[in-house]
């Protein structure tokens, strides 16, 4: 059996189980593997589906890390003080505001290089702010995973550029405007185009009315602890390497969870913990699936059959080819994506400025984050403001991302001209 | 309480499951770590652990054998360095034939053919990689490990988002258990740093005058065929691809950029002053377009997604339906160490290493590796 036929039949009992017979997207992954497994002439491959689900380890760890965060934040009362701190500064400025959501909202990002950090942390920190100054709950989702992505690839901290630099020998050296020529104007029209319409300027008393109970005045400065801890570990780890030591994006999550145990209201922190690992567990399961799936997919040929075919493409459709190739690849996760695709298209574009190039392509890869089955953007920001579909999130993303797509073979498309600029 | 009760079977049922794959998952995750015997000359003097050049290596995962072959006169000293990346084994069955078959009559010839032996215990999560090959010797089959490019994580855990590595280069988190990434190493760094400083101890206790890193990148890879030199060794290099050339060897010289820190041909050169070189050949079983992973992909090096990509003009080396096969892969790692010796016999008489009863490169490029190999006893 040819190694398409096997993938694509991979697909497909994929799409029955999933869609036809409504079984968890994760276990619909986990059989699909199997059966490839089978159709390709490698038994059950225990070792394969083991060793595919771990690819996704680190970032299991890190969701993990992070949901607790978020439902200490929620629990100890640190989330309403700030949501009512930001209502208190933004409620007349509807400009501003949106600006600085859309900033903080990329920060955790912009310094892990991670879009989950950034929805699951400041992502969860705005989103009361948003809906409660009338911005719809998908349409805060929306905003939520966008700014995500957007932290992802802007500068310090790029893993995608990094990944591909690697796979060509490209230091991660002057990457800073080229990748702020592409996130600043994105970073703008995004928020504005998901947030003008819908978000109110209000009155004082209107503003009194929603909100939220602030623990400030019984907690005093305390209260914002475990949050400094969390931006003072990942910024240490970053801007700061040489003097701090790296204990990793989890262990910083951990400390911060631990921090907020005593900085704020009482809670029991092993049920909130509990409900942290409850909310987490759909989307765990979908890693460790794709994970296997993925392995299955190279095991048999199908992933090198996919990516031949995607260069296969006449040069006059290679940029319509990373258009779609990239960010679907994203459904395995967008680090696979720039690693798998995005050193190929490099090289393929070996005539032009590889920094340009590198920094536009991790725009397109960084979209994968949108990508089902994984989606980790559109995903937890769903859970983020409590919808329990995320393709109504995802809905609201694809204008974006079709700005960000644009943008990123814009960016490809001129970069001899851009190269002349900078 | 009918719900609570499901679950907790559901979970007993479901946990148990996870117990049995894990029990007969393990043996074949295990097996990874039992270390395949080489069998050195007659030539050896001395074999010795990586810890004998820094200490803080012992009983670590990171330390590994060191083979060192004195001649009788005095000459130069040669050190050679295969699996660096597991995952490239033309560059360890290079350093093992060596290891197995020469004798140094002048200098002295120093090899370690498991480099990063930590890599050689796992392989990388979704690339499906088998876990070894076997090559037919003349007294049976015997086998080798195909390993990952990184530290096993098992024993250098968790990565960091951004590394910083020792040179001060940024690189992405995996790359901080990418030995090649490492150099010159830390003291009291992370276990794959450990190894890079261990291996500039050695450059330093030896006084190594010619470091050779051998290596093998996909066939898409830009730096292929090539000898990459640091700039102390370019008249080296250039002496070198000369009589490769007549040889019937195509490689190309590549400058050790600057600016890419971290690296064996940059750092060896920076901080030990030796004459340091990379040499690479392609190698279809690590690339992004392979086909179906397996052991006959390493072996003979052949793959249809390759053909193609070369008719696309996607590679940087020339790939056909004969594929590139580890016989020849190897015979062009022994072809440019020759030659690299010979071009310091020229360059520098003081520092001469002859070497003998080396594998012929032309004979192992007709005849095969196997031919040169002991069995597995």
């Amino acid at each position: 059996m040819s190694e398409a036929v096997i993938f694509l039949s991979m697909v497909a009992i994929f799409a029955v189980l999933a869609m036809g017979l409504r079984l968890p997207i994760g276990v619909s992954l986990v059989l699909s593997a199997l059966v490839g497994s089978l159709l390709g002439g490698e038994g059950i491959g225990l070792r394969h589906l083991v060793e595919g689900s771990f690819g996704y380890f680190d970032t299991i760890l890190i969701i993990v890390s992070a949901m607790i965060f978020m439902k200490v934040l929620q629990a100890s009362g640190i989330l309403d003080t700030i949501t009512a701190l930001l209502l208190k500064t933004f409620y007349k400025r509807k400009f501003f505001l949106l600006i600085t959501v859309m900033g903080l909202i990329m920060f955790p990002g912009m310094i892990t290089g991670s879009s989950t950090t950034a929805v699951l942390s400041t992502g969860a920190l705005v989103a009361p702010v948003l809906m409660k100054l009338g911005l719809p709950r998908v349409k805060t989702a929306a905003l939520i995973a966008m700014g995500g992505i957007l932290g992802m690839i802007a500068p310090p901290v790029n893993i995608l550029v990094m990944i591909m630099g690697g796979g060509v020998d490209m230091p991660y050296v002057g990457l800073t405007i080229p990748l702020l020529i592409i996130v600043i104007p994105l970073a703008i029209i995004i928020s504005l185009w998901l947030g003008y319409k819908d978000i109110k300027t209000i009155g004082f008393d209107q503003m009194k009315a929603i909100l939220p109970e602030s623990f400030f005045k019984k907690y005093g400065f305390r209260i914002y602890i475990p949050l400094l801890a969390v931006v003072v570990l990942m910024l240490g780890k970053s801007v700061f390497v040489q003097f701090t030591p790296d204990i990793g994006i989890p262990a910083i999550f951990f400390v911060g969870s631990l921090i907020g145990l005593f900085c704020g209201r009482p809670f029991n922190f092993f049920k909130v913990t509990q409900e942290a690992i409850k909310e987490a567990m759909p989307i765990l399961c979908i890693l460790a699936g794709v994970g296997m799936f993925i392995q299955i997919m190279t095991l048999t040929g199908g992933r090198g059959w996919t990516v031949i075919s995607f260069l296969s493409l006449p040069p006059v459709l290679l940029y319509l080819g990373i258009a779609v190739s990239m960010p679907l690849f994203g459904a395995v996760s967008a680090f696979g994506s720039a690693s798998i695709l995005g050193v190929p298209f490099v090289l393929a574009l070996i005539n032009k400025n590889a920094i340009i190039t590198t920094s536009a392509l991790s725009a397109i890869a960084g979209l994968g984050d949108l990508m089902p089955p994984t989606a980790l953007a559109g995903i937890f920001a769903a859970q983020v403001v409590h919808e329990n579909n995320y393709f109504k999130v995802l809905r609201f993303c694809l204008i974006p991302a079709l700005f960000e797509l644009f943008m990123g073979i814009g960016v490809l498309l001129l970069a001899p001209l851009i190269d002349k600029i900078i | 309480m009918i719900t609570l009760k499901k679950n907790f079977f559901s979970a007993l049922i479901l946990l148990f499951l996870t117990i049995i794959i894990c029990f007969f998952s393990a043996f074949e995750f295990l097996r990874m770590h039992e270390n395949k015997k080489i069998y050195p000359s007659k030539g050896l003097s001395t074999q010795t652990k990586l810890s004998t050049y820094f200490k803080d290596l012992q009983n670590t995962p990171g330390d590994t054998d060191v083979y060192i072959f004195q001649g009788q006169k005095k000459g130069g000293n040669l050190l050679i360095l295969g699996g660096t990346h597991p995952n490239e084994p033309a560059s360890f069955i290079t350093a093992v034939l060596l290891v197995e078959n020469i004798l140094v009559s002048q200098g002295k010839v120093v090899i370690i053919p498991r480099a990063n032996s930590s890599g050689f215990t796992h392989s990388d999560s979704q690339e499906g990689n088998p876990q070894g090959f076997s090559l037919e010797t003349t007294d049976g089959k015997r086998w080798f490990r195909y390993g990952s490019r990184l530290t096993n994580p098992i024993h250098q855990w968790p990565d960091p988002a951004l590394y910083i590595n020792p040179a001060g280069q940024r690189l992405s988190g995996t790359e901080s258990r990418n030995l090649n990434r490492c150099y010159p190493g830390r003291i009291k760094g992370r276990l794959t740093e450990k190894i890079a400083y261990g291996i500039m101890e050695l450059i330093k206790k030896e006084e190594i005058h010619l470091a050779l890193d051998l290596h093998e990148a996909a066939p898409e890879y830009p730096v292929i065929n090539a000898i990459v030199f640091h700039e102390n060794s370019a008249e080296l290099a250039a002496l070198a691809l000369m009589e490769l050339q007549i040889e019937g060897f195509e490689f190309r010289l590549e400058s050790s950029p600057p600016n890419l820190r971290g690296l064996s041909h940059r750092e060896w050169g920076d901080y030990a002053k030796v004459r340091a070189i990379l040499l690479e050949t392609a190698n279809a079983s690590q690339g992004r377009f392979k086909g179906k992973p397996s052991a006959s992909l390493i072996v003979n090096g052949k793959d249809k997604n390759y053909v193609k990509a070369a008719k696309l003009g996607r590679l940087f080396v020339p790939f056909d339906e004969k594929g590139i096969p580890l016989k020849l892969r190897v015979a062009r790692h022994l072809a440019a160490i020759n030659a690299l010796v010979s071009g310091l016999k020229e360059l520098a008489p003081s520092i001469v290493v002859e070497l003998e009863k080396m594998p012929p490169p032309s004979l192992v490029k007709k005849e095969g590796i196997g031919c040169y190999l002991r069995a597995q006893k």
